[in-house]
């Protein structure tokens, strides 16, 4: 093999290699932004198990304590945080999330489906100004002030973390 | 040979990278079009949100905290002060937001339900054709943060006209998660589908219902008039829930709950306990009890007692429901004892491929009764005596919110009855 040869594959293979390692950090840098847990200020937990969020998002769990009902609180359709929500916490596809909520109603079991939000800046209004409000917000969007509850032990961006 | 070929290669990467590189610069173009658009546009959104903010402050200020009190409603005082726009160092929630987030009391809901179906069998006498099914509105308002009302009205086709009726009409008071009390008719805690389905055949993945929970069927109460405790039961992962119930019981004419009263001076009961372990979402496991007194016919009582018990795997990947029943009934006058039973297991699947509308599914279901049987040949009711059905069928989900199916029935209602074949369709709607 000539100097001109060898120089030629190692370019290809470094080239190769570059691309690889460029196409694996963007899609890191896309899929692997945590996802917030937030609660009203007032909510008294700070600390919830991964059943524990589903039970409460499942609403299977209504009320913090006797005077303060679960508010639920779920981006619209397409959003990151709601597909992260179907995938990890519902295990379901969006016609199979409304087709749950329909009959959670219908069975009398709850009387209201969960709020949809429009956007994280809209979530994180409406969870500190309703008590009882959870909601999933990008956890680089979680505004000072909002409490953030632990999932698993766990806040977000810490190794281990679940919503992402 | 070799470096012909990595000379051509090269040339060919080269002549699409210079392509690619040239198409850059407008790309980068377009892109930083777009993001000074953006940007605009979020200036502008700020700019409407600091007026709206200051309007709300100025009008908060003029009225006190009157504006609060409409968006909060009945909520406490607490929740006032951290909505006061103005009031936080925390940037004020649009209040326009927050008061289309509020329930507002009484909130009625109104949801549809419908199907269109079409049968035919080798049945002798049997016709083929179609019909309307049921047309089902379920209303739910909540009247406060712990009151909520719910309702089911049927129109069912019948060749004289519709018929209508209250399926279940439901008032309840929610302490907590732990109890629920409610007053009203329900569809009794007996099993898992009687209190899942109700009347939506959309819900349900089959045309049918099985024949043991049967609407206008006698083998149990579908029905239930009285009232309600319901709620879960501190266990950790287990999942434990319950509900209790005391009501009328079955009326004179078996298959129908005593809406006007009781009819006789004995109240029936249920009881009933699930477990949703954590562990495996998707599991449920139930069992339930009903206690009652009989009086089909003048003079002749009979005391009743029924055990049901079911496993199912919510999931669609699969899905598995199964529930099984025993009805004893004593004779009061003779002390002579009955035990019929009746079981279904159903199994489908939610195939992955062509977008998961697909849902192949089977179901067998069996009930026994002893030929003596006196209770629902004193009512008059015809019973089958010994059924054993096999379906097979398809759902296809057209849209979230519509289904079509279609069905092969197999099944025999006596021991030396000839068994039947059918071919059934049916689509389904929530509206």
């Amino acid at each position: 093999m000539t100097t001109h040869q060898k120089f030629a594959s190692r370019a290809l293979i470094t080239g190769c290699l570059s691309l690889c390692l460029l196409q694996s950090l963007i899609a890191q840098s896309a899929g692997d932004v945590d996802v917030a847990v937030v609660v009203h200020p007032d909510t008294p937990v700070s600390n919830l198990t991964l059943a524990e969020v589903r039970k409460v998002f499942l609403g299977d769990r209504q009320y913090w304590s006797t005077d303060v009902p679960v508010v639920l609180l779920i981006r619209a359709p397409v959003a990151r945080e709601r597909n992260v929500v179907l995938k990890v916490i519902y295990q379901m596809s969006e016609s199979q999330f409304k087709q749950y909520w329909i009959a959670k109603i219908f069975r009398a079991e709850t009387a209201t489906a969960p709020k949809v939000v429009y956007s994280n800046d809209m979530a994180n209004e409406l969870v500190t100004a309703i008590p009882g409000a959870i909601a999933f917000i990008d956890a680089r969007d979680v505004r000072p002030g909002t409490k953030v509850i632990r999932v698993d032990g766990r806040l977000p961006k810490e190794q281990g973390y679940p919503l992402r | 040979m070799y470096t012909r070929l990595l000379l051509i290669f090269s040339l060919a990467s080269g002549t699409a990278l210079a392509q690619a590189t040239a198409s850059l610069p407008e790309q980068q173009e377009s892109v930083q079009s777009l993001i000074d658009r953006i940007q605009q546009l979020e200036k502008r959104i700020s700019e409407l949100e600091d007026h709206q903010r200051k309007q709300d402050a100025a009008r908060a200020a003029s009225t006190g905290l009157q504006t609060l009190t409409e968006i909060q409603g009945s909520q406490g005082s607490q929740e006032k002060a951290t909505l006061a726009p103005g009031l936080h160092s925390e940037p004020a929630p649009s209040s326009t937001e927050v008061r289309e987030a509020e329930v507002h009391y009484p909130s009625l809901q109104i949801r549809g339900f419908g199907d269109v179906d079409f049968s035919a069998t080798n049945e002798k006498g049997s016709v083929s054709g179609f019909n309307l099914g049921q047309l089902v509105l379920h209303l739910a308002s909540p009247l406060s943060k712990k009151v909520g009302y719910f309702g089911e009205l049927s129109f069912t086709a019948r060749p004289t006209g519709s018929d209508v009726q209250v399926e279940r009409t439901i008032i309840r008071y929610d302490y907590n998660d732990y109890f629920k009390i409610s007053f009203g008719k329900y569809h009794t805690p007996i099993g898992y589908w009687n209190t899942a389905f109700h009347h939506g055949a959309w819900l349900q993945t089959t045309i049918s219902r099985p024949e043991m929970v049967k609407f206008g069927g006698s083998f149990i109460p579908v029905h239930f008039v009285g009232l309600q405790a319901e709620g879960s039961l501190p266990s950790g992962g287990l999942g434990l829930g319950y509900s209790v119930g005391l009501g009328n019981g079955r009326s004179s004419i078996l298959s129908k709950a005593g809406d006007s009263g009781d009819s006789n001076d004995n109240r029936a009961w249920v009881a009933s306990v699930f477990a949703r372990p954590t562990r495996f979402y998707g599991l449920q496991v139930g069992g339930s009890v009903y206690g009652d007194k009989l009086s089909p016919d003048p003079g002749r009582n009979f005391g009743e007692w029924i055990t049901a018990a079911d496993v199912v795997w919510t999931k669609e990947r699969p899905e598995f429901l199964s529930e099984f029943a025993n009805v004893h009934h004593r004779d009061l006058r003779t002390s002579q004892t009955f035990n019929s039973q009746a079981f279904y297991v159903q199994l489908a699947y939610r195939l992955p491929w062509l977008e998961s509308k697909w849902k192949p599914y089977y179901r067998f279901e069996y009930i026994h009764r002893p030929a003596n049987e006196p209770v629902w040949d004193v009512s008059g009711l015809s019973s089958v005596t010994d059924l054993a059905s096999s379906t097979l069928g398809v759902r296809y989900d057209i849209t979230n919110y519509a289904a079509f199916k279609g069905e092969y029935r197999n099944n025999r209602t006596g021991a030396n009855e000839p068994r039947v074949n059918g071919a059934f369709f049916q689509t389904a709607f929530t509206f």
